[in-house]
């Protein structure tokens, strides 16, 4: 960011002798809106759409395809619609929270965009604390979702929002011990300094680096899925038992808050596994223009945070709910102390080879090929198995 | 050492169970959806790709009609309303009212079944909604017609002959009881 | 210490709910996320279908019989058309048995699938729900060319049936046969030994032997626990006896028995069996008449019987008492899904919230069966 001002000041735009200082706050503040608006937002549409015409296909069915091309435009005419209903507020419901509870929830969907790396040198604000200002920040939803529950006056909505707060404190713990390894390989907390950590191929992943970082990496996914409310672990919306839980009485745009930080959030969970795990940005360099390595480096980002959201939609389409012991028996007594055995095997790892060891990097890639081509086994036998060509009704 | 073995292998069933499972769902992401982009989207009219058998909306072939009452009488929800009458001077049975409220019907085929001549049958038509109760009374009799008297022979009438033929194939559909199985049917 | 004063809560999981099986109600005694009671509440589909049997007589009643449990009309049908025809000693003939066997088999299958798809939804799963509406679909357009309807088929009369097989029919049906066995193994491996299914299931809502008899439970529910009673093969009807096949009976390997998930594999094996008898029926099939001759007003002699068939929820028990007239005196239907009903209110305690919906969901209860 620093260097962009720079060059902008040295290239005259703002005229002989600009004072640095507001210069450098109407940029950033003018980036960050450009992020908000241009990226953030219609990343929360859009996922809908993505996410439905994914379901659809899992499930035999097609989606929504008549509005725009291919149903692209769904989601601003859903958009429109709920922002222009009926906004009703319970009469016995806490007016106060209740109306505070959207904005706190949509705060921590805004906060993270500030430390999201979209290439190395497109990023807000390069904190040195970015990784825990994320984890922090993204804590926010659990004071929002407590007052949604409390303030709707209902008793369905208080046991959601009940949920939701045990599931997301519950879940920070995992989460948190699963960064620590990436943080004893590379010694910084900053994203960038993570993402140079690693290289661009994928056995300088830290993903790849040894098997505990692999461990922790599945567990920081499966900690932050819960964080998101997502399933399996979203009994605090579970809609076939609370109707839609903590948001039950939230009508129009009220609920497109919560609905729009639900969804965005799933991109934020991809971002953090990409830059502590994928290798974030990273591309091999291929020319000296920088703003060609700059574009190059956003579509790596991007498209490695895309394929991980649409794992999220995958195995929320796979796998049914727990219940919420099971959740957390599954949180305190598997996920905490695998998580504190990866933080020692790294810490013993990273002291037997400070400079990272290359030869168990190509290993570990080896076998993850190896088990996705037994995957493609397993979808290519369920492909033959059951043929659907017996469609007796022939206009399909 | 069993709880640890036991630890073990409740990871080891989730991790498996779920690989299994998201293999299913990758192999039905790539096959072909089975939805029927109805109405629009589709090579033909969805009525006519419902069988012969399809219980749709009722219709009334007045020309085939003899006015027998048969189909009011099984009607269990009352939803036809018949008013023929004997007139005095021509001695011919005159039918001046054929009501049948589609908003009752239950499509339940017993009116069919007992027509003689099939005359009321159901069509394939399903798209009945609208706007007015009123509407979806449908009233077949505009002026008042005299009712079919049956032949002794094959119909004769080339306008008639046709409307008769399909509403006995319709009624052949039916079993016959006690009877041999209708034509067209293979033995087993 | 003194003691924290904690309060119950009652809350009301009322008729318009997304996971009540129809229109039911309960109102639930909570301590926090663990019940006290599940109180039910039925009667709101009502629609006093045994009175209007006094009103449109022997042969119209037969739609009616559909809307007593529309997941399951063929075994309804099978029940009116046995209790009529037992009273007036009407035989049906060979070829009208094989066809109410086939009807009816296929529509155990697509009650038994639906009951997996809706208690794979309420779990949390969408996909299974979407793929077994696919399959419903599959069947739905073969008996459509049977008989005409998808769901109220009214397809059978007394004396027999309405419709016979139509031409080419057969072969369909044994290719979606050839289809289906497949997708049952897709089933299990998508959702019955998915370990976090196994995990909601097991040890949820446990009933003995002696409850599951003490509290009328009757079909998949009473199999669960162990108990082998099935009226095929105990109280043989139709043309059951000349089929080979098993009925399946849990036997508690994933938790205690008679919990959920025995109740839940009973059905994915009756399925298996389903289409066994159906490959056999299709092959054997004789040829002839399929409807009995029955006269125009049909009046059967005074009296009662009462006929009991195997239908997707268990043994329902049709009584009929005639008095010699044109329309019945009266008419009781007893379904699997009341007493199921009244097991929920004694299982509740001790269960959490999420476990009511999975108990509701394994017993499998269809709410216009309850209140008729």
């Amino acid at each position: 960011m620093q260097t962009l001002i720079q060059n902008l000041i040295a290239s005259g735009v703002f005229g002989k002798n600009p004072p640095r200082d507001l210069v450098a706050a109407i940029v950033v503040f003018v980036m960050s809106l450009v992020v908000f608006l241009a990226v953030a937002l219609p990343f929360g549409g859009i996922v809908t759409w993505v996410e439905r015409r994914v379901w659809a296909r899992i499930q035999s069915r097609v989606g929504p395809n008549r509005v725009g091309p291919q149903g692209f435009l769904q989601w601003l005419a859903d958009g429109i619609k709920i922002i222009c209903k009926e906004d009703i507020i319970p009469d016995e419901a806490d007016s106060r929270l209740f109306k505070m509870a959207p904005y706190l929830v949509m705060l921590a969907f805004i906060l993270p965009w500030a430390v999201m790396p979209f290439s190395s040198s497109l990023i807000l604000a390069d904190l040195n604390v970015g990784i825990l200002y994320m984890t922090a920040v993204t804590a926010l939803t659990v004071v929002g979702v407590l007052m949604a529950g409390w303030a709707s006056n209902n008793k369905w909505s208080l046991i959601g929002g009940v949920r939701s707060a045990a599931q997301i404190v519950s879940y920070e713990i995992p989460a948190g011990l699963s960064i620590f390894p990436v943080v004893l390989m590379t010694g910084t907390l900053s994203m960038q300094g993570i993402i140079r950590g690693q290289g661009w191929a994928p056995q300088h992943w830290f993903l790849f680096a040894n098997p505990f970082t692999f461990v922790a990496a599945n567990i920081l996914y499966m900690s932050s899925l819960a964080e998101a409310n997502r399933t399996p672990f979203d009994l605090p919306e579970a809609e076939s038992e609370l109707v839609a839980g903590f948001a039950t009485e939230y009508s129009g745009w009220r609920y497109a808050c919560f609905s729009m930080a639900e969804w965005g959030n799933l991109f934020i969970v991809g971002a953090i596994i990409t830059t502590l795990f994928l290798g974030g940005w990273q591309f091999p360099h291929v020319t000296n223009n920088v703003v060609a390595m700059n574009v190059l480096e956003v579509i790596t980002f991007t498209v490695k945070v895309l394929f991980l959201v649409f794992v999220s939609m995958w195995i929320r389409a796979t796998l049914p709910r727990v219940r919420i012991d099971q959740l957390t028996t599954a949180c305190w007594k598997y996920f905490v102390p695998i998580s504190f055995v990866n933080m020692i095997g790294t810490a013993v790892w990273v002291a037997i080879w400070p400079d990272g060891n290359v030869a168990i990097g190509y290993i570990m890639f080896a076998g993850a090929i190896v088990l996705g081509a037994v995957f493609i086994q397993r979808v290519i036998y369920y492909l033959r198995r059951s043929r659907m060509e017996v469609y007796l009704n022939p206009t399909i | 050492m069993s709880a640890v073995s036991q630890y073990v292998h409740n990871i080891k069933d989730t991790v498996s169970t779920i690989f299994e499972g998201m293999a299913v769902t990758a192999s039905h992401f790539m096959r072909k959806p089975y939805t029927v982009q109805y109405p629009d989207r589709m090579p033909v009219r969805v009525q006519d790709t419902l069988p012969f058998r399809y219980r749709g909306i009722l219709d009334v072939d007045l020309e085939i009609c003899t006015g027998c009452l048969a189909c009011e009488r099984a009607c269990p929800i009352d939803c036809i309303v018949i008013v023929a009458e004997k007139d005095q001077q021509t001695r011919q049975l005159l039918l001046s009212q054929f009501d049948i409220d589609i908003a009752k019907c239950m499509y339940c085929g017993l009116c069919s079944e007992v027509c003689p001549t099939g005359s009321i049958h159901h069509t394939t038509e399903f798209e009945g909604a609208d706007y007015s109760l009123e509407s979806l009374i449908r009233r077949f009799v505009q002026d008042p017609v005299m009712a079919y008297k049956a032949k002794k022979g094959p119909e004769t009438d080339p306008r008639i002959a046709p409307i008769l033929n399909r509403g006995m194939a319709y009624l052949d559909q039916w079993a016959q009881p006690g009877g041999e199985k209708p034509p067209g049917e293979e033995p087993a | 210490m003194s003691t924290l004063r904690t309060e119950e809560m009652t809350l009301n999981m009322g008729p318009q709910h997304p996971s009540t099986h129809g229109v039911l109600r309960f109102v639930v005694r909570a301590d926090g996320e663990v019940m006290r009671e599940a109180i039910p509440d039925v009667g709101y589909l009502h629609r006093s279908i045994e009175k209007i049997a006094e009103k449109v007589g022997y042969r119209g009643f037969m739609p009616y019989t559909d809307r007593v449990d529309y997941v399951c009309a063929m075994f309804t049908n099978q029940g009116w058309g046995m209790a009529c025809e037992k009273l007036a000693g009407i035989e049906v003939p060979k070829r009208g048995e094989y066809c109410r066997v086939i009807a009816a088999e296929f529509n155990r299958i697509a009650s038994h699938l639906l009951s997996v798809g809706a208690m794979a939804m309420d779990i949390g799963a969408m996909t299974p729900f979407a793929h077994v509406i696919r399959e419903r679909e599959m069947i739905n357009d073969l008996i459509e060319e049977l008989c005409g309807a998808r769901l109220t088929f009214n397809y059978m009369r007394i004396g027999g049936v309405a419709w016979d097989l139509p031409p080419g029919w057969r072969e369909k049906a044994l290719k979606y046969l050839d289809h289906f066995d497949p997708i049952l193994e897709e089933y299990n491996a998508l959702i019955s030994w998915n370990k976090i299914y196994v995990e909601r299931l097991a040890n949820v809502g446990v009933i003995t032997p002696a409850e599951a008899i003490n509290y009328n439970l009757v079909g998949p529910n009473l199999r669960a626990c162990g108990i082998k009673w099935d009226i095929r093969k105990d109280i043989p009807y139709s043309v059951y006896p000349e089929f080979e096949f098993e009925v399946p009976v849990g036997n508690g390997q994933w938790g205690k028995l008679g919990d959920s998930m025995d109740r839940y594999v009973v059905r994915i094996r009756e399925m298996a069996e389903s289409s066994k008898i159906l490959r056999q029926a299709l092959q054997k099939i004789p040829p002839g008449a399929v409807l009995a001759k029955v006269v125009r007003n049909f009046k059967p002699p005074a009296g009662e019987c009462q006929i009991r068939v195997e239908s997707g929820r268990g043994d329902m028990g049709w009584y009929l008492v005639s008095d010699g007239t044109g329309y019945p005196w009266r008419v009781h239907v007893r379904t699997g899904s009341f007493a199921a009903m009244g097991i929920i209110q004694k299982l509740s305690a001790g269960l959490m919230i999420a476990d009511l919906v999975t108990l509701i969901a394994s017993l499998d209860v269809i709410a216009p069966e309850i209140d008729r």
